[in-house]
Order: structure tokens, then C-alpha cells, then sequence
């Protein structure tokens, strides 16, 4: 694997052999640094709220943390506070949080959206949610509530049974103000979804049209919010949390996300997992990874060709085979909640050959059908008409928007959690990550594609391993007390990849057996941030198409 | 000279007259209107899905009737029995005059379409000297439809599919109507009857087979030209941009539903058919064929490319509308002209 990249050059406050070190970045930063707070994955430098442009820009520019993963905010009985948790696409394992308290009165804090784009939409999340106000934000507006909610959610003194209640003549039409446009201009203004054949879910697009070109694009989000970092917090560790993640991502991709809550909570509570589970999680999650990656291409196909065509069907048809595949496992399609923190909830079912048979035929069968898929998108003139260079996403700007996934991978960005943050059991098997310098439409589904073949080649490797485990070590769970109470204070960032790329959970313990702040870092809603860089100044159908090319899912958008 | 149909009726009822012969072709039409209606209604509901099943491996309906086909009537029943919504700010004559508009132009087409005889009777209305330019008018009418629809429905969304169905239909026509100049030089009239005359000599003899005169085998060029542009001209994929469900909704047919969304997609199928026909007409020798009756062959010959339509559309993804006016005007066209100016030549070279 090439974790040892050959670098030209060590980064400020990096050490020879890929590590942070933290003394020499307190130093870079000098007196921005009010204090240091050390997290389970990283350590965190506390910065004052008017700082945090000043603090990012160096890290960014002389310590090549060039990704804000995610931002989280909480609120505290005494304080707000903002964590900027950084990272680098050359190598993840190096990460840095940035502290930011507010007074609890004053809850104003700098935006970071001027360093990092994806901050933007970060920073609105927070406001709407927890409440902080971000100056200098270049569109403080909420972003999963409606505009005319009443309190911020996960502040500590909203009131859940306060009414939501609004004026109607204040809200009359909710989309008067929004869709004004100019008399003289000769744009249209149009609402694309929440109702539309195109919109993967209930997204909504508000677009400003000249002719067929996209003037502006504008997504209003949470028509699927559903409160689910709420409804962690209230869930305790050990058994609640894990069916949630199968909801965000719930298009099949559930045991990857479900290993998102497992690797957070179990680097938090410092649980071990047994090697032989390890396996079986590889293995079930790229089962996860080639089904959600099979209904992408699929609906992509739908997208482009406009009907349920062949490739829609064939895509349905071999996803059921490996659904079929995880049903036996799982017992379960969609919500699978098979992992446990500490291992898997079952051992493989018997008889063992059969599935193991079972497995092996669809992965021979696999690159087969990739050949049909290719033959018929890849290859087809006319697909390849609509879908290349359009949709174009530099990698500079998908960096900026955090991009992660196959929409980074599309845009030549060679950064897979699996390889550059190994978790499980993937740096003991053979693979590769895909990329494409394309950065249009067709290297997303390209990308796609080809990392089914992978996932195919994991799949298969793990069975061979798990064939020849040793009767008496199938140890599918390790010991871990009844209730798990990680301790006061301590807190965590984890990211693991999943279907639609980097899936993040941050936790923050307080001693009970519930987190007292769950945040979730949604691929999706990162990737479709930077939809405006792909569909301004395109057509229309390049729009859909790039929307479908960012493969989102609305439930993992949303939350 | 053939007998038309409207004759065969008259000289059944046996007495002379006007009032006679108003009558019989009133009846005539409605026989024609009748097969055509058939073919939309076997087309519409059933085939279309059987077809595109067997393309994407499924099976489809299979429940009512052999094959499902009884599908049709509870399927007509549910069209018909929904509700009629009226959009606010509708254009109203013009809203309800463009289903009408885009399902009848269409039918018009085929009164001077030959369809080929069954025992005595002819299945052909009426044969006019410019029985060829009649077809492609009449069928173009539908492209006001098309727009009355799209603007009258006070949707953003029926308004770009509108333009849309405009800017494709000025660019497939002309080089459709070039193509089929080309038909006419070879058969050296515009009536449908001499057209297909033309194509029954024999071109060559293979042993026993005797390779017919069909302008597709004489100039296959002028054919796939026109199949080409025929399918964009009937908005199908990979033309099917006016409607595009994926960008914008269903184009100038968004807000029309009920009856009045029956009578689109009627008229859209009735338009397959007819593109169907005219191919049938001018370069597959119409309704001629060795042992079954012509209207047999006539309809096997406009099923196929039926089917050619539905087999683009499990296959082939749909070009984005500034591709295709590119395709249309840069390609097509020239393509068209090339043709009309060899086929030209090469007539004119051969009569001399």
C-alpha cells in the first residue's frame, strides 16, 4: 500500500515518519494558541473566536492541513463551542481540532468559509442547529430547519415543547421572497424539486435559468431531516445508537455507516475487536459498498438516458444478488444492524461452504457484468457525448468543498480512508484505489465502476481468510461491560469510508452512558456543496447529470 | 387504379349521389381511424411495456388476458376516470385545444396513406396528386400543438418543453422533407399510389427471390437518414427532449392529465405510427409483399418501427438538446442535401 508516498517535502509540524507534531504547530501558531485540549484522536488548540481566519489560513497554507473534514458545535453550560477538525488529503492519520469557545451570551465567532469553502454549509448546519452566529459568513441562513423555526434544537435551554407556530401571513407563500427575479433580466427563476424526477429524494434547487444555461444554483436542504444526532444523544452507547446509521445512508450502504458509530465509540472506549469480526465487517461492508455503488450507477444511467433502461435493470437485478448475499448474513436488506461495538452480532450462517460458495460466485461474476456495464455507459458514444467534460470539479475546488469519495477520486484526488487511515482488516488485503483525472461526470461513474471490481477483490480475499480460520478462534465479539461509560470529557473524531466517501462521527462523552453531543460528517452533504461549482454556467441537463454523478442520498444529507 | 375506400363503400350502398358519397367517406375515415386507434391502443399500454421489458429482462404485465394484453381496458378505465385538473392561469381555449390539436393532426395524416387490400377492399382514403407533401404538412401541424400546450400551461416547466419541441421540430423537418424529396425524384410523383408503384419492379433477381424496387434497397443512405431524423421528429429517444423526464418534469405534457393527458399520449403513438407509415410508404413499397394480404404487411412494416423506436429507448441515452439541434442542422441537413443532389444526379444521369 502507499502509505509511503514520496513526498517532496515535510509539511510544518510533520515528522518524518507521518506524524503530527503538535509542539512545533503551537509554535507556528505563537500566541493564537490559548491552551491545548487533548481529543482521542488528535489534540485541539483552543484559538479565540476573532482568530479563526488567521488560525486556518497558516494551517492551511504552512501545515497542509488543506481538509476541513467537519465542523462541530456544541454548547456547554458555561460556553459555546466550534471544532474545526482538520485534516490532510495526503495522508488523514494527521489531524488537528481547532478549539473555538464563544461566550455563552454572546455566541459570535469568526467564519472559516473564507479559507475553506465547505465551511459554509458547516457553519450554517451549526447556526441553525446550535445556534452560534459566524461573522463575515457569506450566507448565515438555516439550513436543514425551515427559515421560520423558533430556537436552535440542540441548544441547551430550547424547549421541545414549545409550538412551532408561524403567522401565515408571514409565510404565506414560502417561496415568494426566494423566487423574485429582477424584471429586466432575462432569467427565469426555477424550483427544481422538492418534487422531481431528478432530485435522487427530496431535494430541492433553486435555480436561476438563462434559457437551458444555469445562471445559479441554490440547494435548500431538510426536507428529510429527522433529528438523528438528537436521537443518538438520547441512545445509549452499547445498544441504541447502532440501527440509526442504517437510516442515514439507507440506501444499502448501512453496515458502512454502522462502522462509522463502531470505530468512533470503540477508539473512544477503547474497545478491542476481534481479527476474525474485523473480517466479516470487510467483508459485509463492501457487499454494502458494491450494492450502494451498483443503484448509483444505476439511477445515473436513469439520469442520462431519461428512461428505466437496461442499465437501470441489470444494476437492480445484480444488486439484488448481493443483497441476497447480506440477507443471509444480516438477516436483513436495508437496515441491517449486524455490527456491535466490540465485534459482529453474528458468526457467518451455515452451512459455512454453501455461503462461502454463494459469495464466490457473485464475485467471479462480478467483473463479468462490469464488462456489460462498461459495454454499454463507458463505452457508448452517445453517453459518452453527455457525460464528458461536463460537470467539471478541479480538484483545488474539491478540496476546498471537502469533497471526498468517489467524487473526489473522479477528480484525480487519490485519498481513500481505507488505504490512508486503514481500519478492519483492509491494509492486510490486496487492493487498489481508483482514480481518474477526468474530474467530469463520466469519472465519477467511471470511478464507481471500477471500485466495484475492488470491492469484488476484498470480498474475495476475506473469504478466503475467513474459510481458513481456525474452528476455535471465531471469535466474532470481545469482552465489554454491560453499560459503557466512557469517561467524562473525552472526545473523538472518527471517519471511515463509506459508500458516498469520508463518513465522520464525533463524540463527546460526559461520563454517562449516553454522548453528550453526537455529530454526524455526511459525505453527501460535503459532495453536494459543491454542485454550484459544477452546474453554473451549464445546461440543464449537465445539472442533472452532475447531480446524479455526485450520487447523494438524501436521508444521509439531511440526517 | 385501385378502388379507394370511400368508392367501395358508396358503390355497397348502391345508390348515387353526394349525400351518398359524403356519407361513405365519413365511414371510410372512421374504418381507418378505427385500425389506427387499435394499433395505439395495443401499442400504448400494452406493447410498449412488454417490449421494454423483454429489453430490461422483466416481465411486465402478465395477469389479464393471453399475455396481459387485457390490461388495455382497466387501463383505460383508470385514464379515463381520473380527475381533470385545470391549472390556475391556464390559457383555457388554447390549453384544451392542444390535445386535440397534437391527436388529431397526427390521424389526418393516414387518410392518404395506402394500407394495402384485404380481399376486395383497399384500404386507402383518398390519393391525392400531392399526397407526399399533404403527410409531412399535416404531421408538422402537431408542432403547434406542441407549443400551444406548453405555453397556455402557465408551467415553467411545459414552457421549456414547449421551446424545446419547437427547436427540435424546425430542425428534424427540413432535413426529413429533403430526404423525402429524394424518394419523390426517384418515383417522379408526389401521389402516394405512384410512389409505391414505383417500388414494385423487380431490382434483381437472386434464383427464386426476386429483390423488389423498395427505395431502401435503392438508396439505403436517403433510408437510415430518415429514420434518423423520424425519430427525432416523433420526439423519441434518443430524441425525446421536449418531454426529457429527468430535467424537466414531462415538458409541455406536465400539467395535462385525464383525458386530455389520453389524448397526448394517444397522439404521440398515433405519431409513431404514422412516421411508420410514411417509412412504410416511401421506401419499404408500402403494402407489398409475397402471400399475406397487404394490410398485413403494411402493419407488420409500421410494428417494426414501432419497435425500432422502442428498442432506441431501452438503449440509447438522450442527447442533450443543444447536441441535438447540432446534430440537426450541422449533420443531418448537409447529409440530406448530399443526398438530394446525388440522388439528382444519378436519376437524371440514368434517365439521359
Amino acid at each position: 500500500m502507499s502509505l509511503e508516498q514520496p513526498r517532496p517535502e515535510l509539511d510544518v509540524g510533520e515528522t518524518p515518519d507521518g506524524e503530527v507534531d503538535y509542539d512545533e504547530l503551537a509554535e507556528l501558531l505563537g500566541e493564537y494558541v490559548l491552551d491545548r485540549e487533548s481529543h482521542v484522536n488528535a489534540e485541539g488548540f483552543v484559538i479565540r473566536p476573532d482568530d479563526v481566519v488567521a488560525v486556518l489560513d497558516i494551517l492551511k497554507r504552512d501545515a497542509g492541513f488543506d481538509n476541513l473534514s467537519c465542523v462541530t458545535a456544541q454548547e456547554y453550560y458555561d460556553r459555546y463551542e466550534s471544532i474545526y477538525h482538520l485534516k490532510k488529503y495526503d495522508d488523514p492519520t494527521q489531524e488537528l481540532s481547532v478549539v473555538v469557545p464563544t461566550l455563552r451570551d454572546e455566541p459570535v465567532s469568526q467564519s472559516a468559509a473564507s479559507v475553506f469553502d465547505t465551511a459554509n454549509w458547516h457553519e450554517r448546519e451549526a447556526y441553525d442547529l446550535v445556534g452560534i452566529e459566524y461573522e463575515d459568513h457569506p450566507d448565515l441562513r438555516r439550513i436543514l430547519l425551515p427559515d421560520t423555526w423558533q430556537g436552535h434544537p440542540l441548544s441547551l435551554d430550547y424547549n421541545q415543547d414549545q409550538p412551532q407556530i408561524v403567522a401565515l401571513r408571514e409565510h404565506a407563500d414560502p417561496m415568494e421572497h426566494r423566487s423574485e427575479v429582477p424584471d429586466e433580466q432575462d432569467t427565469m427563476f426555477i424550483n427544481i424539486g422538492p418534487h422531481h424526477p431528478a432530485t435522487h429524494g427530496v431535494l430541492h434547487l433553486r435555480t436561476v435559468l438563462d434559457g437551458e444555461q444555469v445562471i445559479d444554483v441554490d440547494p435548500d436542504l431538510g426536507y428529510l431531516h429527522r433529528c438523528e444526532e438528537q436521537m443518538c444523544q438520547q441512545s445509549t452507547y452499547r445498544h441504541q445508537i447502532m440501527p440509526y446509521p442504517d437510516r442515514w445512508d439507507y440506501i444499502s450502504a448501512g453496515i458502512l455507516n454502522e462502522w462509522a458509530y463502531a470505530r468512533a465509540a470503540e477508539s473512544l472506549a477503547d474497545i478491542d475487536v476481534p481479527e476474525y469480526a474485523q473480517i466479516i465487517r470487510t467483508m459485509s461492508a463492501e457487499m454494502c459498498r458494491i450494492a450502494s455503488h451498483l443503484l448509483a450507477v444505476g439511477t445515473f444511467a436513469l439520469d442520462i438516458y431519461g428512461d428505466f433502461t437496461a442499465i437501470f435493470m441489470y444494476a437492480i437485478t445484480d444488486r439484488e444478488k448481493v443483497e441476497n448475499l447480506l440477507e443471509d448474513l444480516t438477516g436483513q436488506r436495508l437496515m441491517f444492524n449486524y455490527l456491535r461495538l466490540r465485534g459482529v452480532a453474528w458468526d457467518l450462517p451455515e452451512p459455512r461452504e454453501e455461503y462461502f460458495e454463494k459469495v464466490r460466485e457473485f464475485c467471479t461474476y462480478v467483473p463479468e457484468r462490469l464488462e456489460e456495464y462498461h459495454n454499454l455507459l463507458s463505452a457508448n458514444e452517445l453517453f459518452q457525448m453527455r457525460v464528458i467534460d461536463t460537470g467539471i470539479l478541479p480538484p483545488e475546488v474539491a478540496k476546498a468543498y471537502g469533497c471526498t469519495g468517489p467524487v473526489a477520486r473522479g477528480s484525480g484526488i487519490d485519498y481513500d480512508i481505507r488505504r490512508d487511515d486503514p481500519y478492519g482488516y483492509y491494509d492486510e488485503l490486496e487492493w487498489d484505489v481508483i482514480t481518474d483525472d477526468g474530474c467530469d461526470n463520466f469519472s465519477r461513474a467511471f470511478v464507481r465502476l471500477e471500485e466495484i471490481r475492488q470491492s469484488a477483490r476484498i470480498i474475495e480475499q476475506c473469504v478466503d481468510l475467513l474459510e481458513e480460520w481456525p474452528e476455535d478462534e471465531r471469535e466474532i465479539q470481545s469482552n465489554v461491560p454491560r453499560t459503557l461509560k466512557p469517561d467524562a470529557d473525552s472526545e473523538v473524531y472518527r471517519t471511515v469510508e463509506a459508500a458516498k466517501g469520508e463518513l465522520g462521527i464525533y463524540i463527546r462523552a460526559d461520563g454517562t452512558d449516553k454522548p453528550a453531543r453526537f455529530k454526524i460528517r455526511s459525505p453527501a452533504f460535503c459532495n453536494l456543496q459543491s454542485l454550484e461549482v459544477m452546474a453554473e454556467g451549464e445546461y440543464v441537463p449537465d445539472m442533472v447529470a452532475a447531480l446524479g454523478s455526485l450520487d447523494i442520498v438524501l436521508g444521509e444529507v439531511d440526517r | 387504379m385501385v378502388e379507394l375506400l370511400p368508392e367501395t363503400v358508396s358503390d355497397l350502398i348502391g345508390i348515387e349521389g353526394f349525400a351518398v358519397e359524403f356519407l361513405a367517406a365519413i365511414v371510410g375515415a372512421a374504418i381507418i381511424g378505427t385500425i389506427i386507434m387499435l394499433q395505439t391502443a395495443l401499442a400504448g399500454p400494452w406493447a410498449k411495456r412488454k417490449i421494454t421489458a423483454a429489453f430490461t429482462d422483466r416481465i411486465s404485465v402478465n395477469k389479464f388476458g393471453p399475455w396481459g394484453v387485457g390490461i388495455i381496458i382497466p387501463d383505460s378505465v383508470r385514464l379515463l376516470s381520473k380527475e381533470l385538473i385545470v391549472p390556475e392561469g391556464a390559457d383555457r381555449p388554447a390549453w384544451d385545444l392542444a390535445p386535440l390539436v397534437i391527436a388529431s393532426s397526427a390521424l389526418l395524416g393516414f387518410a392518404v396513406i395506402p394500407m394495402g387490400d384485404l380481399g376486395p377492399i383497399n384500404f386507402h382514403l383518398a390519393d391525392p396528386e400531392v399526397g407526399l407533401a399533404f403527410v409531412f404538412a399535416i404531421a408538422s401541424i402537431a408542432s403547434i400543438g406542441l407549443v400551444m400546450a406548453g405555453y397556455s400551461s402557465n408551467n415553467k416547466y411545459s414552457f421549456l418543453g414547449g421551446l424545446r419541441a419547437v427547436a427540435q421540430n424546425l430542425a428534424y423537418e427540413i432535413p426529413l422533407i429533403i430526404v423525402g424529396i429524394s424518394v419523390v425524384i426517384f418515383a417522379g410523383s408526389l401521389q402516394m399510389s405512384e410512389i409505391v408503384a414505383a417500388q414494385q419492379q423487380t431490382l434483381v433477381e437472386l434464383g427464386p427471390v426476386a429483390i423488389p424496387a423498395w427505395f431502401a434497397i435503392l438508396n439505403p443512405f436517403a433510408f437510415f437518414l430518415f429514420l434518423a431524423a423520424n425519430m427525432a421528429e416523433v420526439g423519441r429517444n434518443p430524441f425525446d427532449i421536449p418531454e426529457a423526464p429527468t430535467e424537466i418534469v414531462a415538458g409541455f405534457q406536465t400539467e395535462y392529465s385525464s383525458v386530455y393527458f389520453v389524448l397526448i399520449y394517444l397522439g404521440e403513438f398515433i405519431h409513431i405510427f404514422l412516421g411508420g407509415a410514411i417509412i412504410a410508404t416511401i421506401f419499404l413499397g408500402g403494402p407489398a409483399g409475397p402471400i399475406l394480404p397487404g394490410i398485413v404487411w403494411f402493419l407488420i412494416k409500421i410494428w417494426a418501427v414501432f419497435l425500432l423506436t422502442q428498442w432506441l429507448r431501452s438503449a440509447l441515452p438522450r442527447v442533450r438538446i443543444d447536441q441535438l439541434i447540432e446534430i440537426g442542422w450541422k449533420q443531418l441537413l448537409v447529409l440530406a442535401f448530399l443526398n438530394l443532389f446525388l440522388t439528382a444526379l444519378i436519376v437524371g444521369v440514368l434517365a439521359a
